[in-house]
C-alpha cells in the first residue's frame, strides 16, 4: 500500500472488535482511502458499524488490528498528547446533537479548540469571527446555545469544526436532529465548504442523503459492501 | 505542514482558569452553596484562631502593664512535720540589699479583725484579714486604688486603713468622702483608700491594710512577714528570683516558695488553649465536610458533563487538560469558599474583640493558613473526580449513554 500525498484518510485492513466472550466483531477488513477535496458519505443501517467507523476515522478510538492513517499520521503510534493535538488541529467534528458548551457564547464555543492548540487569544477571536461569518452566523456571535435555534446551533458547531482549517471534516448524522428544510441548508453549507476545498466525510443512515453525495461508501455488518468511487 | 513534534496540545495559564471556571459560572446557585460549606469551615478556623490570638495579645498587653518583673516570696511547705516554715523577720531589709531589686515590701498578718461597727459580733470577720505593711505595698504589688490613696511612710503610725475591693464590698464601704470608720479589734480606723481588684494577687482583695507601726503598737503582730513582694530589674528577673529564697529564709531556703504571679496567669490562660484546640478541631471537621461536599459536587459535575468532556477531547484536549480543568474547578470552588470564610472569620473576630473590649489581633499567618487550607481541601477533593473525567474514553463520552 502506498500512502498517496493526497490521501487525507487511509484505513488499511482495519478490524475492530469489542471485548466480551466471545468478542463482538464490529468492523472487518476495512480498506478505505479518502483523498483531499473529496466529499464522502458513509451510509449503513444501525448496527452496521458506522459509529465505530466514526470513532476510528476521528482518532477517538484505535483499531484492534490494521492501520488508521490520518493526514499522514498513524494514530496507533501516537501518545495521548499527540493524538489529542491531531484531533484538535487536523480533524473537525460535527455531531448530531450539536454538543455546544452551555455556558459559552457562540463565539467562545468556536474558540474552545484553539485554546488547546495554544493559539494566541487575539488570533482566536479573529479566526472564530471569520468562521462564524463563513457559516452565516456573525450576527449571533454573542448568543448562548440556549438562545439559538437547532439550525443555528449546528452552524456554530460547523464553525467550531472548520475554524482550525482541518484536513478532514467529520460529520455524524448532522441533520438527524433538524427539520428537513434546516437539514437542507446545513447540507448546502457542507457542499459549499467542500467547494472551497474542505475534505468532508459524512456518516448517515439516510440512503437518499448519501446518494446525493459525490461518493457513497455503504457499510453492512461491518463490511464495505459498496463504494461508488470504484464504480 | 506541521511536524509531529509541533503537534502538542498546550493550554495557557489564563486559559486553564477560563476553562476551569465555565462550569462554576453556569451553575451559580450550586457553586454558592458548595462554597458556603467550605466558607463555614474556614470561618470557624479563622475565627477560633483569631479570637485566640486576640485574647493572647490582650493578655500579653495586660501582663506587660501589670509587670512581668514582679515576684512574690512566701513560706513554702515544711520538710519537718509539725513545724510551720516562716520567712526571716528581716527578710524585707535583706532583700532590699540585692542590687537588682528595685522595690520591696512585705505583709504581716495582724491578729485582728475588722468590722463595720462595734455592734457587729467579733466572730463575723467576713473572711477579711488584717495585714500590716509599709508604704511600698501598692507599688510592689501593682495594686491600683479605685478611691482615695494609700498611706505614706509617715502615716504608718496612724489608725488609717486601706481596703481590698472585696473587703470594701463586704464591709459596705463605698464612699470615702464621708471619711468612714471601721472597727479593728477595739480601735476605730479611718478608711483612706479602696483598691481595685489586684490582678496579680487576687487573694489580697479580701484583706485590709494598715501600717506596720500602728499594727505593732496596737496588735502584737508577728514579726515574720507572711509574704514579700519584690519588683526586680526587668533584665535580671531570673537572677533575682534565684537568690530570693536564700535571702528571705537563710536557714532553710528550700522551705520558701518564690513565684512570678504573671506566670501563673499566663499558665491559667494556656489551659483554655485546650478549648481552643477543640474548637479548631470542630472547624477542621466542618472543613472536611465542606471538602466532601466539593468532591460530591465534582462527581456529579463530571457525570453531567460527559458530553462536554468528549467534545473537548475531540477538539484537542488531552487527558491532562481534562484533569486540570476539573481540579482547577474544585480549587476555584474552595478558594471562593475560603475567601468567604476569611471575611466571615475576620468579621467574627472583630465582633468578638469589640464585644469583649479586648485588642484585635488577626495575624497574617492565620489568614494564610485559612486560605491555604481551603486550596488544599479543594485540590484533594477534586483529584479523584478529575481523574475519572480524564479516564473517560472520548468515543464513549461524546455519545450520550
Amino acid at each position: 500500500m502506498s500512502s498517496s500525498d493526497t490521501a487525507v484518510l487511509e484505513l488499511q485492513h482495519v478490524f475492530k472488535e469489542y471485548p466480551g466472550s466471545p468478542p463482538v466483531p464490529v468492523l472487518r477488513d476495512i480498506e478505505l482511502v479518502v483523498r483531499r477535496g473529496e466529499y464522502v458519505g458513509i451510509v449503513g443501517p444501525s448496527g452496521s458499524g458506522k459509529s465505530t467507523m466514526l470513532n476510528l476515522v476521528g482518532a477517538l478510538d484505535v483499531p484492534t488490528s490494521g492501520k488508521v492513517i490520518i493526514d499522514g499520521f498513524d494514530i496507533q503510534e501516537m501518545n495521548d498528547a499527540e493524538v489529542s493535538a491531531l484531533r484538535g488541529q487536523r480533524i473537525g467534528f460535527v455531531f448530531q446533537t450539536f454538543n455546544l458548551i452551555d455556558g459559552l457564547t457562540a463565539l467562545e464555543n468556536v474558540c474552545v479548540g484553539m485554546a488547546y492548540a495554544g493559539t494566541p487569544r487575539s488570533q482566536r477571536l479573529e479566526r472564530a469571527a471569520r468562521a462564524l461569518d463563513r457559516v452565516g452566523l456573525s450576527h449571533r456571535s454573542t448568543h448562548r446555545p440556549s438562545e439559538l435555534s437547532g439550525g443555528e446551533r449546528q452552524r456554530v458547531a460547523i464553525a467550531r469544526a472548520i475554524v482550525s482549517e482541518p484536513a478532514l471534516l467529520l460529520a455524524d448524522e448532522p441533520t438527524g436532529n433538524l427539520d428537513s428544510v434546516t437539514g437542507e441548508s446545513i447540507l448546502e453549507t457542507f457542499s459549499s465548504l467542500n467547494n472551497e476545498g474542505v475534505t468532508v466525510v459524512l456518516i448517515t443512515h439516510d440512503a437518499t442523503l448519501a446518494a446525493s453525495l459525490p461518493r457513497k461508501v455503504t457499510l453492512r455488518d461491518g463490511i464495505i459492501v459498496g463504494d461508488t468511487a470504484h464504480g | 505542514m506541521d511536524e509531529t513534534s509541533e503537534m502538542r496540545s498546550k493550554l495557557s495559564l489564563r486559559d486553564v482558569f477560563a476553562v476551569g471556571s465555565v462550569g462554576l459560572r453556569t451553575r451559580k446557585l450550586r457553586t454558592g452553596l458548595t462554597a458556603l460549606g467550605i466558607a463555614i469551615g474556614i470561618a470557624a478556623l479563622v475565627a477560633v484562631m483569631g479570637i485566640s490570638a486576640s485574647s493572647k495579645a490582650d493578655l500579653l498587653a495586660k501582663l506587660d502593664a501589670l509587670g512581668t518583673n514582679r515576684l512574690a516570696v512566701e513560706p513554702g511547705t515544711s520538710f519537718s512535720p509539725g513545724s510551720t516554715p516562716t520567712l526571716s523577720a528581716d527578710a524585707v531589709p535583706m532583700i532590699r540589699r540585692i542590687g537588682a531589686v528595685q522595690f520591696v515590701s512585705g505583709i504581716t498578718t495582724a491578729s485582728a479583725t475588722v468590722r463595720r461597727t462595734n455592734f457587729v459580733s467579733s466572730a463575723e470577720t467576713g473572711g477579711i484579714s488584717v495585714q500590716a505593711t509599709d508604704s511600698y505595698f501598692a507599688l510592689t504589688t501593682g495594686a491600683k486604688l479605685s478611691q482615695g490613696r494609700f498611706f505614706s511612710a509617715s502615716e504608718e503610725v496612724l489608725p488609717e486603713i486601706v481596703l481590698g475591693s472585696f473587703a470594701a464590698t463586704t464591709l459596705g464601704v463605698t464612699d470615702l468622702s464621708i471619711h468612714p470608720l471601721v472597727f479593728v479589734s477595739g480601735n476605730w480606723f479611718t478608711v483612706i483608700g479602696i483598691f481595685k481588684p489586684i490582678a496579680l494577687f487576687p487573694n489580697l482583695d479580701s484583706a485590709a491594710f494598715i501600717g506596720n507601726s500602728v499594727a505593732q503598737s496596737l496588735f502584737n503582730a508577728n514579726v515574720e512577714p507572711s509574704s514579700v513582694f519584690v519588683v526586680a530589674d526587668p533584665k535580671q528577673v531570673d537572677a533575682v528570683k534565684n537568690v530570693l529564697a536564700a535571702t528571705a529564709n537563710p536557714e532553710s531556703p528550700g522551705e520558701t516558695q518564690v513565684s512570678r504571679p504573671s506566670d501563673a496567669i499566663a499558665a491559667k490562660k494556656s489551659t483554655s488553649d485546650a478549648l481552643t484546640a477543640l474548637l479548631v478541631g470542630l472547624g477542621a471537621v466542618a472543613l472536611l465536610v465542606g471538602g466532601i461536599g466539593i468532591a460530591n459536587v465534582m462527581v456529579i459535575s463530571v457525570l453531567e458533563r460527559r458530553t462536554e468532556i468528549g467534545v473537548r477531547r475531540a477538539l484537542g484536549a488531552t487527558k491532562r487538560h481534562i484533569r486540570l480543568q476539573f481540579v482547577v474547578e474544585a480549587v476555584l470552588l474552595s478558594t471562593l469558599g475560603g475567601a468567604m470564610g476569611l471575611v466571615l472569620g475576620a468579621g467574627v473576630t472583630t465582633g468578638y474583640s469589640a464585644l469583649r473590649n479586648i485588642s484585635f489581633a488577626l495575624p497574617i499567618s492565620v489568614l494564610l493558613i485559612g486560605f491555604g487550607a481551603a486550596i488544599v481541601v479543594g485540590a484533594l477533593a477534586g483529584i479523584s473526580p478529575a481523574s475519572r473525567a480524564a479516564k473517560l474514553a472520548p468515543a464513549d463520552a461524546i455519545r450520550p449513554a
